[in-house]
């Protein structure tokens, strides 16, 4: 019998190694998916973090003037109930629906213009930006340039960099969106948006 | 078994950032005794209308604002330090999801932003937080129940026709003097 017994005991502890070696080999499963949560969670995390634009350094710098308008106010502005009988305002409530956010940053200091020069030169190479046009005069240097999205009008982003001649400012500006390129010119007539005039003529030599 | 571990190491998370989350509330009632603070309630009255000549929606949008309160940090040779970090505190418990921003500005030495606390159509708090290095800083937070862009605009009208009672906010002029 008592062999038997040996028997029955070595199995038990066969047993418990095999459980043993379970709960390791779930552990470090659990590990394994626990590193994988991490690394999505932080991966999650930080690209909210420093997904938001290359821009975001320039915001709130001393010398930098910013102004970024986020979706939500588009969102909510679209939401009020005008009087939407006049076409401008119709015209101007459509643009905004289809607005996602607005980004400018203008410097005059000279330190900071290069700064932002060589930003935006790395953002025109890497975000897939089509030159719209480009314009200099008096020492100002004017680019604007777009993102196309489904067809050739409709634009996904808007992008403008004028480099300021000597005492004049430096502008950053980034408008996201899906938009069409004529409804712009209804923007830059209601809001007072820092070259508004070059867009224009912008926006008028493409129709 | 591990999975339940998980849930309940996750709830106690939860659990634990909600109850330790600063929210703009909080912060103003440690801050009202202050002595580096001005602090002041506004209620509707301040805008002294007439309410028989409001139009219905325009009463509406009235009922809609419970009330204002502003919180500024005054600035003064002694304080600058204090200016940092309750500036710095501020700017963290606006960065909480639950306060959306609307709009910012911001040029290096001074900024100002708006946000909003709610949904679209609900509305429960308006927060401007405006900040000025020479000055000092104003949080201020507009209540109420239920507003909406719609109401907010109505109130703008409002605002046209009213004769603001500007006793009410004598305590602020301190800030500018």
């Amino acid at each position: 019998m008592a062999w038997m017994e040996n028997k029955k005991n070595n199995l038990k502890q066969n047993v418990k190694m095999k459980t043993i070696n379970n709960t390791i080999k779930m552990t470090s499963t659990f590990n394994t998916t626990k590193k994988l949560m991490l690394t999505l969670v932080f991966t999650l995390v930080s690209s909210t973090f420093f997904a938001q634009s290359i821009f975001d350094k320039f915001d709130g710098q001393e010398g930098v003037t910013s102004i970024i308008v986020n979706n939500k106010m588009f969102d909510l502005m679209s939401k009020v109930k005008m009087d939407a009988s006049d076409k401008e305002t119709q015209q101007y409530l459509s643009l905004i629906k289809k607005l996602d956010d607005l980004k400018v940053f203008t410097t005059k200091s000279a330190r900071l213009e290069n700064e932002m020069k060589a930003v935006a030169d790395k953002y025109i190479k890497t975000a897939g930006l089509e030159e719209l046009m480009r314009v200099s005069e008096d020492g100002r240097n004017i680019k604007i340039l777009v993102k196309s999205g489904a067809n050739d009008t409709q634009i996904k982003e808007l992008f403008m960099f004028i480099e300021g001649a000597k005492n004049d400012e430096t502008v950053l500006m980034s408008l996201k969106g899906n938009f069409d390129l004529n409804e712009i010119a209804v923007l830059t007539n209601k809001m007072k948006i820092p070259g508004g005039e070059d867009l224009k003529r912008a926006t008028k030599g493409r129709k | 078994m591990i999975k339940r571990y998980a849930a309940a190491l996750l709830v106690s998370l939860f659990l634990v950032s909600c109850n330790s989350k600063p929210s703009l509330q909080k912060y103003f009632v440690e801050n009202t005794e202050n002595k580096n603070f001005i602090a002041l309630d506004v209620s509707p009255t301040i805008l002294n209308v007439d309410k028989t000549k409001l139009s219905s929606a325009q009463s509406d949008a009235l009922k809609s604002f419970d009330k204002m309160n502003v919180l500024a940090f005054k600035l003064n040779d002694k304080n600058k330090a204090e200016f940092e970090t309750e500036r710095a505190k501020i700017n963290l418990i606006l960065k909480d999801e639950k306060y959306q921003q609307l709009m910012k500005f911001g040029s290096g030495k001074e900024g100002a932003s708006v946000s909003f606390v709610g949904t679209d159509e609900h509305i429960e708090e308006f927060v401007f937080f405006a900040n000025k290095k020479e000055n000092g800083f104003a949080v201020v937070r507009i209540l109420g129940k239920d507003m909406n862009p719609t109401s907010i605009m109505t109130m703008m009208s409002v605002l046209q026709q009213s004769k603001i009672d500007l006793e009410q906010l004598e305590p602020l002029q301190k800030l500018i003097k």
